[in-house]
């Protein structure tokens, strides 16, 4: 492991922002730290960068603790949130200025600063100040700016978030390339689950200041371990009894059950459907148009549930009765989550 | 100032128009009887017997003396506010600490103590009445009438005047670019120097401009210490009651006349201060 | 949200030097008003305080102040008004000239009113045609006050009359209200936060002030003297005791004008805040 957080526990007065953190991150590895507003992210970002001092634990970067290098000696590069960009300062001078402080030759500086803002796709904007930049043009000046002293380690909170979502979307996928081009172990904060998942190799979910989950996108998503993290991704219908959907196990001190819209089949009474048989009626509520497709909340053993169809399919109407599968749920007991599939997917189907 | 709301509701009928000459009409007024005829009165009573009387008390020993002692008094006011301004705006916004809203009460402090008290207050602390007097006494350190009670009554009565121009804008900048600065390896005074400082210039120096006219200008704390030892512990305004109090009106407002230019010229320097800032 | 750094260098030296230059030119000064006081007993405090000459000064000092700042609530309102809402020729200069008050030191102020107002000035002239006396009166006082406590009131209704939403107003004006109501039911009660914060702040100066008004009030006991005359003449017989005394009531009084001003500055700092 590159990075190691150990038993880590950081308060705020009586507020806990981080609750036994234990943690690793492997080398050359783009780390999404996920989870929602106020659950620590930033604070376990700002103790690794040596940003604040975890009240007890240990930082662990590269076999060596940390806990007592001060944050310059870390050799991080830190993007803020707000990125922080001297205004005062030009676009080269931003960048120029780490390397300034670690007295690098001048010529060198030149040649380091032009070099990076090659790499970003902002040469020629060297004389410009912060505010005659665009939301995406500081944003990469706030990562070259990071970049410049050739740091180890790339802590980023929540890069995107200030930018708009057109080009928020650009950005990422540029980002990813960049980082991975560079091969600098990253970690970045967000709270937008589709941007952990699109650009992360792994994600770390966070949750009331401590950690849920961890794994690549794929796992975390669909095997989640915990109430949160099944709770946290897609568009989740909750509900508490589910006794009523007769083809599933009935698990002892069950809580939750989850379902994403994924994991539900809606079909017109008059369209043909797998398992027809063993599929319950519902009620449509709501019809929505969305870009994807189009959205239905549908109403089944007095549960609503969220389900997609897409644009092709005959239409459907409100009030409509309709024919609905439900594949598997996550189901809830205490703090982890188990999977459960229905029982006719096991059984041999008879085609009418 | 918004002038774009003027084009809208505010331009239609006559009774409007009237209402807005009238109130224009009455400011004026004011400002004109209030504010602009007084330095004009300074002025034309101090030229009312001619060039040469007004010049004779301009350069009169007492007056430069008077003049000097003014710009001494200033010069460290404005100094020792420099320094404090600066490191209490940097504690009191870079940092989160217990007592910090106290610390930031009792720094406006002075501005509400009449300055006669805080003459007092001085008196109290450094006077004959002390239980310090004997030390200073022993010590040969004389505080009260003379300049260096001047000086600290002075600096009392502006003490806030550049911390509470800094404070706001240091607050609103928040603290990021200083912790990237620091993150990057950068020492507190070039953190200060190059990131802090052109953040707050204009504020600054407009801090500066107030607390140099308000301690050019300082009367009543400065009356209680001074002890009105003429061409020793006489400021400029001290100089002037001395000689009103003489019926000597026309040196009184000669001298005078030196203050209102430069209350006029810190006018200036404020507007065009707050306009640059305004810029930014 | 704003946090306690660890790496941002300077606390301890900041901080420090703070504490250090405070105590010296404020905390240990004003301890030794209190300390000086405390020697006193209270009958003493008692007695000063309720001489008649010196209870007369309280009554001139508030009576004045509280005219002058009411004087100059209405007149700050209307200056600040047309300075933002109507260009005029001058505007810039009627806006800095505002500020004078601030800038001109007190002493000056006060003979030029004076030299004004007297029976031999230009408008004390003008008034003695009808008997009207201004200076060496508590009118010439007021005045003087007047003078000092104008730039309050302008500078705190100002910036919350510039941040005041026009289209608030236009609603108004739209659903058919008049000019007047507008005024009176819309705007005013926006600006009562700052007028009051401007009247406070204007009161507590003029509650102290000396400079301006030591030439133009004549200074005769029970008419027109004030505390902080009573408090400089004691010290003049070194009757330091009384003066501490006369000060303690003074500083008190401005104390709580302070306190309420805060109050009434922090509701409308959030409305200038939460607004547009
Ligand atoms: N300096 C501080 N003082 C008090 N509480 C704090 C401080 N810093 C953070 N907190 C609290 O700690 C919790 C975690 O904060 P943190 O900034 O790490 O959350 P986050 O996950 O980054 O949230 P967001 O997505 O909103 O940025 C929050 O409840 C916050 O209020
Ligand atoms: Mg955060």
């Amino acid at each position: 492991m590159y990075v190691e957080l150990k038993h880590i526990n950081k308060h705020f007065g009586n507020f806990k922002a981080s609750d036994d953190v234990t943690v690793g991150i492997e080398k050359g590895k783009l780390i999404g730290l996920l989870g929602p507003s106020g659950s620590g992210k930033t604070t376990i970002l700002r103790m690794i960068a040596g940003l604040e001092n975890p009240d007890s634990g240990e930082i662990i970067i590269d076999g060596k603790v940390i806990n007592d290098v001060p944050a310059s000696k870390r050799g991080i590069g830190f993007v803020f949130q707000s990125y922080a960009l001297f205004r005062y300062m030009t676009v080269f001078d931003n960048v120029a200025f780490g390397l300034k402080i670690a007295k690098k030759p001048a010529n060198e500086i030149k040649e380091r600063v032009h070099e990076l803002l090659e790499l970003v796709g902002l040469s020629g904007l060297e004389k410009r100040y912060p505010s005659e930049l665009s939301g995406g043009q500081r944003q990469r000046v706030a990562f070259a700016r990071a970049l410049a002293p050739n740091p180890q380690l790339l802590l980023l909170d929540e890069p995107f978030a200030a930018i708009d979502a057109k080009v928020r979307q650009e950005l990422r996928s540029w980002l990813k390339g960049m980082i991975q081009k560079l091969g600098v172990t990253s970690i970045f904060v967000t709270h937008d689950q589709d941007e952990a998942i699109e650009v992360a190799d792994e994600i770390i979910i966070t949750n009331r200041g401590r950690i849920e989950q961890v794994g690549t996108p794929y796992e975390v998503y669909s095997n989640p371990k915990t109430a949160f993290t099944a709770s946290f991704f897609g568009q989740p219908s909750i509900f508490k009894d589910y006794s009523n959907f007769r083809r599933f196990d009935v698990l002892e001190n069950a809580e939750n059950a989850i379902v994403r819209p994924e994991f539900v089949k809606v079909t017109k009474k008059t369209e043909v459907q797998k398992y027809k048989n063993s599929a319950e009626e519902g009620v449509v509520e709501e019809v929505d148009f969305r870009g994807y497709g189009i959205e239905l909340r549908v109403r089944v053993n007095g549960v609503l549930l969220t389900a997609r169809r897409s644009f092709d399919q005959p239409r459907i109407k409100v009030g409509e009765k309709v024919d609905v599968f439900i594949y598997r749920m996550f189901v809830t007991q205490g703090d982890t989550a188990t999977l459960l599939e229905n029982k006719s997917l096991r059984e041999p189907v008879v085609v009418i | 100032m918004s002038t774009a709301i003027q084009g809208g509701l505010h331009r239609d009928t006559k009774g409007s128009k009237l209402v807005r000459y009238s109130l224009i009409g009455i400011s004026l007024l004011f400002v004109f009887l209030m504010l602009i005829l007084p330095l004009i009165t300074v002025i034309t009573e101090a030229f009312k017997q001619g060039f040469a009387v007004y010049s004779k008390a301009v350069a009169d020993d007492y007056t430069i003396k008077a003049i000097l002692l003014t710009l001494e008094a200033s010069f460290f006011a404005v100094a020792i506010n420099t320094v404090f301004g600066l490191c209490a705006a940097w504690s009191l916004t870079k940092f989160k600490f217990k007592g910090k809203k106290i610390l930031a009460t009792l720094i406006d402090l002075p501005v509400t103590v009449s300055p006669i008290i805080a003459g007092l207050i001085f008196l109290l602390t450094f006077g004959r009445q002390s239980p310090i007097f004997p030390l200073l006494q022993d010590a040969d350190i004389k505080i009260v009438f003379a300049v260096p009670g001047i000086v600290l009554a002075t600096i009392f009565v502006t003490f806030p005047f550049i911390s509470r121009e800094l404070i706001p804008v240091l607050e609103s900048q928040g603290t990021d670019e200083e912790e990237a600065a620091a993150l990057m390896g950068a020492k507190g005074f070039t953190i200060f120097r190059r990131i802090t400082f052109p953040h707050i210039k204009w504020a600054f120096l407009y801090g500066v401009v107030l607390c140099a006219a308000r301690a050019m200008g300082e009367f009543g704390a400065v009356s209680v210490i001074s002890g009105h030892l003429r061409g020793k512990t006489n400021t400029l305004p001290l100089h002037v009651e001395i000689l009103f109090n003489e019926f000597q009106y026309v040196p009184a407002f000669a001298v005078a006349s030196i203050l209102v230019m430069l209350a006029i010229l810190i006018l200036v320097a404020r507007s065009v201060i707050e306009h640059k800032g305004r810029k930014k | 949200m704003k946090r306690k750094s660890v790496v941002i260098p300077g606390f301890g030296l900041t901080t420090g030097v703070t504490l250090a230059i405070l105590s010296v030119v404020v905390l240990i000064p004003l301890a030794s008003l209190v300390v000086f006081s405390a020697q006193m007993s209270a009958s003493e405090i008692i007695d000063v305080i309720t001489r008649p000459r010196v209870l007369s000064s309280f009554k001139v000092s508030f009576l004045t102040a509280f005219v002058a700042s009411l004087i100059n609530a209405v007149m700050g309102v209307i200056l600040a008004w047309v300075l933002v809402r109507y260009t005029f020729p001058l505007k810039r200069i009627v806006d800095g000239t505002i500020e004078l008050p601030f800038a001109l030191p007190t002493a000056v102020a006060g003979i030029a009113l004076t030299a004004l107002t007297a029976d031999t000035g230009l408008v004390g002239g003008f008034f003695a045609n009808f008997g009207i006396k201004i200076a060496f009166t508590r009118i010439g006082i007021t005045v003087a006050l007047v003078f000092i406590g104008i730039p309050f009131v302008v500078r705190a209704v100002q910036p919350v009359l510039e941040k005041l939403d026009p289209a608030y107003e236009e609603a108004a004006g739209v659903l058919g209200a008049s000019r007047m109501r507008i005024f009176w039911k819309v705007i005013l009660p926006e600006l009562i936060p700052a007028i009051f914060t401007g009247f406070g702040l204007a009161f507590g100066r003029c509650l102290g002030e000396y400079g301006s008004v030591v030439f133009i009030a004549g200074n005769m006991p029970f008419e027109t003297e004030i505390a902080p005359l009573i408090i400089m003449s004691e010290l003049q017989e070194y009757d330091y005791s009384s003066a501490t005394t006369i000060a303690l009531v003074m500083l008190v009084a401005s104390f709580i004008t302070l306190f309420l001003v805060n109050v009434v500055q922090n509701r409308n700092a959030k409305i200038l805040k939460g607004g547009s």
